[in-house]
């Protein structure tokens, strides 16, 4: 033990140190976020609870009840029921969520040709019962005028949910989804 | 004689009214400390937080201050729970030899001058007496739990509080040759004739001796072996809930605070300090004391805990001899000077 070790061992030099550090990262200010009062606001992007996309034309939802949400979700928490509507058309009778069985990967906004559903940014919707997470196509659809309504919507729409087929040209005759 | 003789005789009224002071210094000295316990756990939760960049306990009135309210109302409505093959006597009373044990030490202490519940003469034996006999809390409430972890916590501390109560001991005989007494009182007053009226200067090797030794008495980190957290669960109390489970807490804190008194009274001088503060007699010691208990904060925030071999061979191969040689050459000092 030469004569350095042996001064620092007497003179706790770095038991010393250690407590310099705490008593230096006491005046510190804590990193806590005191969470039901200091919120972080959702980066954007943020994979929420769902809605339907209103669409500002009819005031409706933009569904054309395709089922390729159903079929990709891996959780299939997804339960769609078509029948036949007015002119013809396939339409969702009913559609909804078990959002108790959802795991938010968001392949169903991926999959979605015509960019009606969407998640959103609220995530504190804890309750009591189960029914109280059990989306039907009305409480997705109110969802969104809760949440995302207005530019924000538009703002995620335009940046995350954009329907790969919109962008998409095909040549004539070839089968593709469309709204209408 | 008739009754009202007796109690009015003329003697009989003098230790009436001696047993009535004492008795009413015994309940402000117990309400204070039981105040200070209470809200020695929440500091140490806030200035550990902190040390950890937490904020520590928020929720419980203004920046948590009514959590210790909260702790107590919690502890005390719990269920008690005792565990099927325990050895209930032994279970029962060894929470109350804990806090006992802590609590009769806080008599002989002197908080200012003339105020002392007990002025005893030999009130530095009696405190580690007393402290020895909080062991004994801790080795029975080992045993009677029935329990692996709180038997390994009671055999550590066994080991520990008479590894470390020899060097605690020694580390005061300076002190006691300083002064020339046991008497804590006499103890500060002999202090008056040093520099900043304390024995810290001519005490340091003792003072730090005692500081360590008080740590390891106490069962704090670094030395918090018998109640390791990590390794024990919580040690010799695993198996205690509610009530009895507070009464073993409040006697670890006494306890801190003993040391801190301890440590104020015997190296820094007690309730004297560098000036006067008017009107508040115990400010100094309360200054002391409040900077020991933060140190116990601080050091547990900041240090590891030991291994139970360097733990050992802390105690026997370097205070004891550390202690010894403070009192070889304070004696030494004391004869030729």
């Amino acid at each position: 033990m030469n004569v350095k070790k042996i001064i620092k061992t007497v003179f706790f030099t770095e038991i010393i140190k250690g407590m310099a550090l705490t008593l230096k990262s006491m005046f510190t200010h804590a990193v806590t976020r005191q969470y039901p009062e200091e919120k972080r606001p959702a980066m954007p992007g943020f994979r929420g609870m769902h809605a339907f996309v209103r669409d500002p034309e009819t005031g409706r939802e933009k569904c054309i009840a395709c089922g390729l949400c159903a079929a990709i979700c891996p959780s299939q928490c997804i339960y769609i029921y078509t029948s036949e509507g007015p002119d013809n058309k396939k339409v969702a009778e009913r559609y909804e969520i078990e959002v108790l069985r959802c795991i938010y990967c968001a392949f169903c906004v991926e999959a979605c040709p015509v960019g009606a559903i969407a998640l959103t940014e609220h995530f504190e919707y804890s309750d009591y019962s189960r029914d109280a997470l059990y989306m039907d196509k009305e409480r997705l659809l109110s969802n969104w005028d809760k949440y995302m309504a207005g530019p924000r919507g538009e703002e995620y729409f335009k940046k995350f949910w954009h329907p790969v087929s919109a962008d998409f040209q095909a040549y004539d005759g070839q089968p593709v989804f469309k709204r209408g | 004689m008739s009754f009202f003789e007796t109690i009015f005789a003329p003697g009989a009224v003098d230790i009436m009214l001696n047993i009535g002071i004492i008795l009413i210094k015994i309940a402000v000295v117990v309400g204070i400390v039981m105040a200070h316990v209470a809200y020695a756990t929440y500091f140490e939760r806030k200035v550990i937080g902190h040390m950890q960049v937490r904020l520590g306990p928020m929720r419980v009135g203004f920046h948590g201050l009514l959590q210790p309210i909260a702790d107590f109302t919690k502890l005390f409505f719990k269920e008690d729970i005792i565990p099927a093959n325990a050895d209930k006597p032994i279970f029962y009373v060894a929470p109350v030899i804990s806090l006992l044990a802590a609590l009769s030490s806080l008599a002989v202490i002197p908080f200012f001058e003339g105020f002392v519940v007990a002025n005893l003469n030999i009130g530095i034996l009696f405190i580690l007496a007393m402290s020895s006999l909080g062991a004994y809390g801790i080795v029975m409430s080992g045993w009677a739990s029935n329990s692996k972890y709180s038997f390994l916590g009671g055999l550590r501390s066994s080991a520990q509080v008479i590894s470390y109560e020899v060097a605690m001991g020694l580390s005061l005989v300076g002190v006691m040759i300083m002064a020339g007494s046991m008497n804590l009182t006499d103890i500060v007053k002999a202090q008056e004739a040093y520099p900043l009226k304390a024995f810290i200067f001519p005490q340091f090797l003792g003072f730090f001796v005692f500081i360590v030794a008080a740590f390891a008495e106490t069962n704090r980190t670094p030395f918090d072996l018998p109640e390791a957290e990590s390794e024990l669960v919580a040690g010799y109390f695993v198996e205690y809930s509610g009530m009895r489970f507070a009464l073993f807490y409040a006697a670890e804190y006494i306890g801190m605070i003993i040391m801190a008194c301890l440590a104020s009274i015997c190296f820094l001088g007690g309730w004297n300090g560098p000036f006067e503060i008017p009107y508040v007699p115990f400010a100094w010691l309360l200054i002391k004391v409040y900077f020991f208990i933060f140190l116990y904060y601080w050091v547990r925030a900041t240090v590891p805990r030991y291994r139970y071999d360097q733990l050992m061979g802390l105690g026997w191969k370097v205070l004891i001899p550390l202690a010894l040689l403070n009192i070889t050459i304070t004696g030494l000092i004391k004869i030729l000077v």
